[in-house]
């Protein structure tokens, strides 16, 4: 079996190294002197990341850090994702506990909430532009955050579901028996049971929420997320490594919430 | 003729656990071969090791007269019952029985047949359509049972077959076990860690201790000549005593024991003058009323409890010094009213003397008749 | 329905049966506005005349935009691009998260390491699209590593353009994208097979492959179905990776932002609707194949 082991690290190797490889690139040219972004490097400098701004550059050349509109744009972010975590926890835990029972159009509407990301981005985002034009609701963040949790629920929900105990219920009813009200017997013996379950819907709405594009384009206006803001400004500036420090930023956060992802998932197995 | 051998084999579980150690045994053709021990004893690693599903670390292992190291399970002639049965859940029945005939490419006339006499033997015609999930336990294990032995192994390997069965079924099985092997002819290799079904099912018994071989051999010879202490406790009940011989006279041995000084006349050339060895006699052997008191060894004890089995009573007495006994009898026998005092006995053929604590080295007698 | 006062259904409160429907509503209300609405609102306007009014259309009941989509020259390459595209890519990312998924699920013991090395393959979903995208030009581009490399080695004489824009480099960005979205279902099932499952099937004379096709592959098989749809329906709608770095291939998500972009948007609707109802067809054929609810209901 031996070949075919050496076969499959390779393979897997050659996988982790593609997907990380622009990574690494992009921060490594983010230090670049030149205002181009191909190799060979010119020299070192942190001057992408927090070089003071004479105030006459077009956006490609103000750095990151003195870059007013992208820390706007990150700010609003932070409250989609967010906001769209909360939404989501709070989503996914009553829908997982009211569909352990057998309520009437149980299975319908599992498949309609599967809907939401079984969904193109595109219809999904589409739709919502003319339900607010219609509407008249404004175009913020809040408004894009429900999209993102229509989007992140069934992940939640079907990771809830995956791990809910079997026991569960068992515990819910001595509790009741025990003459323990709805609310108090969700307080102290539910929810205890399966914080960590939502815990993680929670981070999957928030880390669902954070990189996306194509849905929230269609929701945003203005400076928008980190990723509307980034695309626009793309589409008319050149490519200098201001944008690698500002994908560097943004990675480096990415990173720490998902090793906070990993930490809770690792807890909340038995 | 051998249809498996070991020799000195080894293994390992990382760098700690020793699992087996130096186990050397062979297992004739066509043998019913049932391997005992307590939990943890590597029985169940040496069934996996002889499947071929753990590799080993030293020694040979040879089945059929072909050194198997190199051999993948797949590739070895054998086949296996396992523990949990493991049923394919994605196949029915019948799928899950003509696997292996299908791995082996047979056509498929000759599987539908192999398939269908298969289910015969084990009783379960008519299931070939159904899921294994819709089945209870006894079911599942014969589409297990069936399903191994359809390939037609030179060896059959089955893990705790009884374990996770309730008691009438177990005798049962053991039944249809016994009349499976008549019929196939094939060796089968056994395990269990209740040593009564060892006994029943058994023409060759091996008795396991941590990774070591503590006896092979016939269930009777084991059962009525243990060679070690940790034989003798594991197979069957029995009273066990430490002791040192004092004299020999006429091949009956004295030997000066907690309970005073009893006799015991052993078969065999050893001779185990002044030695310090255990002296043991099995609960059966032990006799209570007017009889008693003409066998060559007896005692007044005082009864403490008496445990009813249905067709046979186990009373516990206390002998002077406070030495606790096991005796078996026939419930007519136990006519007995507690505090009453009382004599039993057994003759001096029925004793067992054994020198050896264990096989394992460096074991203190007086520690293995007693626990720690 | 009536009112009973202890819980037949299971439920541990005495009105159980109406906790439960009152549990519902959040989702049902979020449901309700920000999906259903929204596709209901589509498909109705899909069904409107354009006209120059201030909504850019007019209430007026017409199927004329569903007679230009149908007779249109390009829907059909739009279609075949769109979907063929979406296709390859998840087949692209079931080559390689399938093996990803069997390394993870059984040549790592540790559980705290197998989820660091999830977490670990997450990370690139979560920057940015157009920095991530961005970040390949030094790597593929004609100054780029690759050429670098390549040239240097002797293999090619001058730097290769074809690997910037062009399909491959869409595959590849979307790999290295997806892949996550494909093998993590695909763990989630391998993980609850049963080791003794592949020990019987061993000792029941199956060589490697048998046992890996027979046992792992058919058993990991709702989580592949579900893995195969996350990455499809997401390829299906990011027109923006396509726009920038295949040359321009058109594809339908494109044709919507553009149409909506320039608040045409009955047609918009009428592609959206399509692109919609298609894909459901196509993914009702596929939970028809292999019962998804396996891997969900346990």
């Amino acid at each position: 079996m031996k070949p075919q082991e050496v076969g499959i690290r390779v393979y897997v190797a050659a996988l982790i190294l593609l997907v990380y490889l622009p990574i690494v690139v992009m921060i490594v040219l983010s230090f670049n002197t030149s205002g181009r972004i191909s190799f060979p490097m010119e020299g070192f400098t942190t001057k992408w990341y927090n070089g003071i701004p004479t105030g006459y550059e077009y956006a490609s050349y103000i750095s990151a850090f003195y870059d007013w509109k992208f820390w706007i744009a990150f700010q609003n972010t932070v409250y989609v994702a967010t906001a769209g975590a909360i939404m989501t926890m709070i989503i996914v835990t009553t829908v997982a506990m009211a569909l352990r029972h057998r309520v009437v159009g149980r299975d319908p509407l599992f498949y309609l909430i599967l809907l939401g990301f079984v969904l193109p981005g595109v219809a999904l985002g589409l739709g919502n532009n003319m339900l607010f034009r219609i509407m008249n609701w404004e175009f913020a963040w809040w408004t894009a955050a429900m999209l993102d949790t229509v989007y992140a629920v069934p992940f939640g929900l079907i990771l809830m579901m995956a791990r809910f105990d079997p026991d569960l219920v068992l515990y819910e009813r001595a509790a009741s028996v025990l003459k323990a009200s709805p609310l108090s017997v969700f307080r102290k013996v539910t929810l205890p049971l399966i914080r960590w379950e939502v815990v993680s819907a929670g981070i999957f709405g928030f880390v669902l929420a954070w990189g996306e594009l194509i849905r929230t384009s269609f929701v945003m206006r203005g400076t928008g997320v980190i990723s509307t803001y980034i695309a626009t400004e793309l589409a008319i500036n050149p490519i200098t490594p201001k944008w690698y420090a500002v994908g560097a930023i943004v990675t480096g956060i990415s990173i720490v919430a998902l090793i906070i992802l990993g930490w809770v998932l690792s807890r909340g197995q038995r | 003729m051998k249809v498996l051998e070991s020799k000195n084999l080894t293994k390992w579980y990382g760098k700690e656990v020793l699992a087996l150690n130096k186990v050397s045994f062979q297992v004739d053709e066509g043998d019913f071969f049932v391997l005992i021990g307590p939990s943890g004893c590597g029985k169940s690693t040496l069934l996996k090791v002889i499947a071929g599903l753990l590799d080993y670390d030293g020694g040979e292992l040879y089945i059929k007269g072909t050194e198997v190291k190199q051999i993948p399970p797949h590739k070895r002639d054998i086949s296996m019952m396992l523990e949990n049965y493991a049923l394919f859940p994605h196949m029915s029945v019948y799928d899950n029985i003509a696997f292996g005939l299908r791995m082996l490419a047979k056509d498929r006339s000759e599987i539908d047949k192999q398939v269908k006499e298969s289910l015969k033997l084990v009783g379960m015609e008519g299931f070939e359509r159904r899921s294994p999930l819709e089945l209870s336990g006894g079911q599942r294990q014969r589409v297990a049972l069936a399903r191994a032995i359809v390939v037609n192994p030179s060896v059959l390997l089955l893990d705790e077959p009884l374990s996770h069965v309730d008691y009438r079924l177990q005798r049962k099985l053991m039944e249809e076990l016994k009349l499976l092997h008549q019929r196939l002819g094939t060796t089968f290799i056994l395990t269990t860690h209740v040593q009564e079904h060892g006994l029943s099912l058994a023409e060759t018994l091996m008795v396991m201790n941590t990774g070591v071989i503590e006896q092979i051999g016939k269930p009777d010879a084991i059962y009525t000549r243990p060679a070690t202490v940790f034989a003798a406790r594991f197979v069957g009940d029995i009273n066990l005593f430490s002791g040192e011989v004092v004299s020999k006279r006429n091949g009956r041995y004295t030997v000066k024991t907690e309970l005073g000084e009893l006799q015991a006349s052993v078969e065999g050339d050893k001779d185990y003058s002044g030695h310090k060895l255990a002296y043991g006699v099995r609960p059966e052997a032990v006799i209570l009323g007017k009889d008693a008191a003409q066998c060559e060894n007896h005692i007044q004890v005082k009864p403490i409890n008496t445990y009813y089995f249905g067709n046979s009573v186990e009373c516990l007495f206390e002998a002077p010094g406070g030495v606790m006994l096991r005796v078996n009898v026939a419930p007519e026998a136990a006519t007995l009213q507690t505090g009453r005092e009382s004599v039993v006995g057994w003759r001096a053929g029925d004793a067992i003397l054994i020198e050896k604590p264990s096989v394992i080295e460096g074991l203190n007698i007086e520690e293995v008749i007693y626990g720690k | 329905m009536t009112a009973q006062p202890s819980g037949k259904t299971g439920s541990p409160f005495r009105i159980g049966r109406y906790y439960s429907y009152m549990l519902l509503v959040p989702g049902l209300v979020i449901s309700a506005i920000f999906l259903v609405l929204p596709l209901a609102i589509m498909t109705v306007v899909s069904f409107y005349t354009t006209a120059p009014s201030s909504t850019g259309f007019l209430p007026i009941f017409t199927v004329e935009n569903y007679f230009d989509f149908f007779t249109s020259p390009q829907t059909g390459t739009l279609l075949l691009n769109t979907f063929s595209l979406a296709f390859i890519a998840s087949i692209i990312c079931f080559a390689f998260g399938f093996p990803l998924a069997y390394f993870l699920t059984f040549h790592i013991k540790s559980r705290t390491l197998k989820n660091y090395v999830i977490t670990l393959l997450i990370v690139p979903f979560l920057i940015d699209w157009s920095i991530r995208t961005v970040a390949w030009i030094p790597i593929l581009g004609k100054g780029g590593i690759v050429n670098f490399a390549l040239m240097s080695l002797g293999l090619i004489k001058g730097p290769l353009e074809v690997l910037l824009f062009s399909r491959n480099t869409l595959y590849l960005i979307w790999l290295q994208t997806y892949v996550v979205f494909m093998e993590f279902p695909i763990y989630l099932a391998m993980n609850r097979i049963d080791p003794d499952l592949i020990n019987a099937a061993r000792v029941l004379k199956a060589p490697p492959r048998r046992v890996l096709y027979d046992i792992v592959f058919k058993l990991s098989l709702p989580g592949i179905m579900a893995g195969f749809i996350f990455v499809f329906v997401s390829t299906l709608g990011d027109f923006i990776t396509p726009n920038l770095w295949a040359g321009g291939v058109q594809t339908l998500g494109l044709s919507i932002s553009r149409y909506s972009n320039n608040f045409l948007w009955p047609y918009a609707s009428v592609l959206s609707t399509m692109l919609l109802v298609i894909a459901i067809i196509i993914m009702y054929i596929a939970f028809k194949v292999v019962n998804i609810k396996k891997l969900f209901y346990e």
